[in-house]
């Protein structure tokens, strides 16, 4: 018999006390979502079930009481931390889920200059912790478009990666250990360590989880030396994604690593540079590092260019400029209501990642289907922003007018109609279905192919660590009825 | 009944980084690298422009709206999606001068345009610009056509070939008027006016028609346009004090000593 919502919500009352406990009725609605529905949110239609409350932890063992307490009656537990989700990830799919956030345990713990690591609370903001490690000449090297709003512990948990990716690795590359409560209530700590081979690397149970196994509640993360005043910007125009793609590959394989390594094609590069690049890709790097790195990667990345005539030379200021502004911050949040409260006019995303050998048909085979089976787009368009030695990614922008269509009706019409052909496409091509944003609950249906015969691996784990099936429901795996 | 939206393509400053307000020896600030873009009042008039066209078929008054600006390349984006939201006729006068401090100038070109290359029954103009800021030209160019000209506008309904209801904000409220053609309308703070976006096929469609190129020169300056003599910063610094002290509790207690203790025993 499944615990009533006031029997839930008195039992956080005694475990987390009553002041972090809420239950107000608009909070809870905001609760049951994340942005994957906002179109909907905007237009105050909440059409999921109701979370029971949202309980504000303080710390770890408050943590461990929740989980405890939902795995011993079978609540649905939800994680979050800086409520910035983008796949659904965070949606309540069963009624009077407990969302568990701990935005509130935000302390940064220790900055270690000599080990160069650091280690925070789950709620810490990204911006915070890597405007301090500034300050004294560091950074996380971890800079995703969500950092003025992401905490560390829902970043690691969804496998973010950020716009220096290709220097510094994805955040499973900066995580060095952790603290995790699982569902049984234990509490599990990784130590932080350079290397270790005993065994397989325990870590990546916990990174990118989404939820689903444990919660984050502690993170030790690496920490680099910061030169900004050797960053060298380099950028160009070019004809055709072919020879953008070429041209990354030639980077990545022949060992340079620049921070940024960025390919946008003629639509998603008119949102942003239609003032030098009309009708035309767009290459951009960030060479940065001590001075002799950062000039050798950026003169031999010019070399490597120079032998494509097709590509132009830009004045290195406009991408330097158009840095400062990529990031979102409530601001941009609030801004972008207005507009599309207004205009009806909604944007939207998908990542994906392949091998070099198969990434141009990707794209060119989406691109395609896209434009020619979904109506009432006002923009489409990609971009590779993630380079490796062995393949890139592909984050597909769309834009549409919703039109003649109810609220709850915007994402079936367009958005998971398009995700539903990158999706499938890449899958069948031999590419991952998400390369950065996390599975969510709206990738689930794709999940076994995305796998493969891996799948039992997945299973096993959630299984294993979560035998109550309590932990984020409907997050990775899809919701069985 | 033939609408000329006239506006500008302006850099966008809310791109400009702290450390980019630099201001050189002429007073300027360089925003070669920022990309152009509308201000709100422009948005809002190319918007109502729109609608009225939308509404052409209720009101049985055909709507020609063509939109015009003064600007040198860069703004080919701008007037290209103008096109693709089917702006009957963009032009662009193309410009490589700066006018952002000659208002009188722009009237002088937006005039003769009216006068010597096309009849217009209503000139729309957004209030002020993001550059510049003169907040004169609507009345500049009123001025030279000899047509009268509303400000503040915040809602226009056609009601036959001839005639326009305009409603304006005024400084204790609002005014209707039933206003007779010519006209020029200077498009105000105007709610739910954002420029409406449009599809990838009308962009197709409809975004790569011809723009109409003039330039300046075919529009000779008298010399009795104002010319730029010189720029002044008007600094609007206060002084400010920071109150010290290890938490909030304690800086609110300071600043009640300090500040606010005298004032409210006075009470």
């Amino acid at each position: 018999m499944p615990l009533k919502r006031k029997q839930i919500v008195e039992a956080l009352y005694n475990i987390a006390g009553k002041d972090h406990v809420v239950t107000d009725e608009q909070i809870l609605k905001e609760s049951s979502v994340d942005r994957f529905r906002r179109f909907e949110a905007y237009h105050g239609v909440y059409s999921l079930p109701m979370p029971a409350a949202v309980v504000y932890v303080k710390n770890t063992h408050d943590v461990a009481a929740v989980i405890k307490f939902a795995n011993e009656n079978r609540v649905n537990v939800v994680p979050r931390t800086g409520h910035s989700a983008t796949e659904g990830g965070l949606e309540t799919a069963l009624e009077n889920s407990i969302v568990l956030d701990g935005s509130g345990m935000n302390q940064i713990l220790a900055i270690d200059t000599y080990n160069m690591q650091a280690t925070v609370q789950c709620g810490a903001s990204l911006q915070e912790l890597d405007d301090r490690l500034r300050e004294q000449g560091y950074t996380t090297g971890h800079s995703p478009q969500s950092k003025p709003l992401a905490q560390l512990g829902g970043l690691v948990a969804t496998r973010s990666i950020g716009q220096f990716s290709t220097l510094y690795g994805g955040i499973e590359d900066m995580v060095v250990g952790l603290e995790a409560v699982f569902p049984d209530g234990g509490i599990t700590r990784i130590k932080n360590v350079p290397r270790r081979a005993a065994g397989p690397d325990i870590r990546h149970v916990i990174i990118g989880n989404e939820g689903t196994l444990c919660f984050i509640t502690e993170i030790t993360v690496k920490i680099y030396k910061y030169f900004p005043e050797n960053n060298q910007f380099l950028g160009y125009t070019l004809d055709n994604m072919k020879t953008g793609f070429e041209i990354l590959r030639e980077v990545m394989v022949n060992g340079y690593r620049p921070s940024v390594a960025r390919l946008y094609d003629p639509e998603d590069g008119a949102y942003h540079f239609s003032h030098f690049a009309e009708d035309r890709c767009v290459l951009i790097f960030v060479a940065e590092g001590v001075k002799p790195i950062a000039d050798a990667t950026a003169t031999a990345i010019e070399d490597i260019v120079d032998r494509h005539d097709e590509c132009v030379k830009v004045d290195p200021k406009l991408i330097e400029k158009w840095f400062a502004h990529l990031n979102w911050d409530p601001a941009n949040l609030a801004a972008e209501k207005v507009e599309i409260m207004e205009t009806k006019n909604v944007c939207n995303t998908t990542e994906i990642s392949a091998n070099w050998g198969i990434i141009n048909d990707i794209y060119e085979v989406c691109m395609q289907r896209v434009r020619n089976e979904i109506p009432d787009l006002t923009l489409l368009g990609g971009h590779s922003s993630h380079s490796y030695l062995n393949g890139t990614n592909l984050y597909f922008v769309y834009f549409y007018n919703v039109v003649d269509c109810k609220p709850e009706e915007e994402l079936t019409k367009y958005h998971l109609a398009i995700k539903k052909i990158i999706v499938e496409e890449t899958i069948k091509a031999g590419g991952s279905m998400c390369h950065h944003h996390g599975v969510g609950k709206h990738r689930t249906h794709w999940i076994q192919k995305e796998y493969g015969s891996s799948y039992y691996i997945l299973k096993k784990l959630k299984s294993a660590f979560d035998p109550n099936n309590i932990m984020n429901m409907g997050t990775i795996i899809p919701l069985e009825k | 009944m033939n609408i000329l939206v006239c506006f500008i393509a302006a850099p966008d400053l809310d791109k400009l980084i702290e450390e980019d307000w630099v201001i050189d020896k002429d007073l300027q600030i360089d925003t070669s690298f920022l990309k152009p873009t509308l201000n709100s009042y422009d948005e809002s008039a190319i918007e109502i422009a729109l609608r009225l066209s939308d509404a052409s078929q209720k009101t049985k008054v055909s709507i020609n709206h063509k939109a015009l600006t003064i600007a040198s390349t860069p703004a080919t984006t701008i007037l290209k999606t103008l096109n693709a939201l089917r702006f009957k006729q963009v032009v662009r006068i193309d410009s490589q001068d700066d006018f952002r401090f000659r208002p009188g100038a722009i009237a002088y070109i937006l005039s003769q345009y009216v006068l010597k290359h096309a009849t217009q029954d209503v000139l729309f103009l957004g209030r002020q610009s993001t550059v510049g800021e003169n907040a004169k030209t609507h009345l500049l160019v009123a001025e030279r056509l000899g047509w009268p000209c509303i400000t503040q506008v915040s809602g226009i309904e056609v009601i036959d070939e001839n005639h326009l209801v305009v409603t304006s904000q005024v400084d204790d409220g609002q005014i209707r008027q039933k206003i007779q053609t010519p006209c020029v309308l200077c498009i105000g703070e105007v709610p739910n006016t954002f420029m409406r976006v449009p599809t990838i096929k009308d962009r197709m469609l409809y975004g790569k028609r011809p723009i109409e190129i003039l330039s300046t020169t075919d529009f000779q300056l008298p010399d009795e346009t104002e010319e730029l003599l010189d720029l002044k910063v008007i600094s609007h610094e206060r002084h400010g004090i920071f109150i010290e002290g290890e938490t909030p509790e304690q800086k609110a207690r300071e600043l009640y000593k300090m500040y606010l203790k005298e004032r409210l025993e006075k009470i």
